[in-house]
């Protein structure tokens, strides 16, 4: 770990939290459909909820950093990878975005209204947010390990 | 090798004695992995730090950084 700057385990921590608190926000979702409660408010509670603790988890895995090493301030490469994932991840979170309109679109041509609730639409805009942030954290942690 | 560009960062810090790659980042304004990061040639830095390892070293800058061939 060592060998790891302040910038990558920062990534690290918050690639891993995000994973492990997209599952758990995931198996709770698919138990209230199961139940079949999923209604706008149930998932709005539910957004906001894993959001807070995923806050949370990322401010004190941070502060235990800190205390650790002495942050240190971005340098020209942690800059350079930092715009480089973030273009990708950008592209990412666009395709998904333009994904979700042409699922709402095609839902709504083809009269299937399960999928097109707000709650699955929010669901689905929440997924490639997710996508698109896991991208841009796992292209940064391969340009600090392989070079850039 | 980043970008076809070669160093001899690692030599010339070795040469400089008991230079260490925190004493050269400190000196350049970088990070410690990010000299680590141009020794083993995974990245190509910047004119203002390439210039900046060359004044670190008393050294002008094609003396330690070049086009691979």
């Amino acid at each position: 770990m060592n060998d790891l700057s302040f910038h990558e385990k920062s990534t690290w921590g918050t690639l891993v939290a995000l994973i492990a608190i997209a599952v758990l926000y995931t198996l709770e979702v698919l138990d209230v459909s199961r139940a079949g409660a999923m209604h706008a408010g149930t998932v709005t509670g539910l957004m906001i909820g894993y959001t807070v603790l995923l806050v949370v988890v990322l401010v004190v895995y941070h502060l235990v950093l800190a205390l650790a090493e002495r942050p240190a301030d971005e340098d020209e490469r942690d800059r350079l990878i930092g715009w480089r994932a973030g273009n990708i991840g950008g592209l990412v979170l666009g395709f998904g975005v333009f994904g979700v309109i042409g699922h709402v679109l095609i839902g709504g041509m083809l009269g299937d209204a399960r999928l097109l609730t707000p709650p699955a639409i929010a669901n689905l805009l929440l997924l490639a947010l997710f996508l698109a942030t896991v991208v841009e954290l796992s292209i940064k942690l391969y340009h600090y390990r392989r070079g850039i | 090798m980043a970008a076809g560009i070669t160093n001899r960062v690692r030599e010339l810090r070795a040469a400089a004695g008991s230079m260490t790659q925190q004493e050269l980042a400190e000196a350049v304004g970088v990070s410690r992995q990010t000299i680590i990061a141009i020794e083993q040639g995974r990245y190509a830095p910047s004119l203002a730090v390439a210039l900046g390892i060359a004044r670190a070293f008393d050294r002008p800058v094609e003396e330690i950084f070049g086009l691979a061939d």
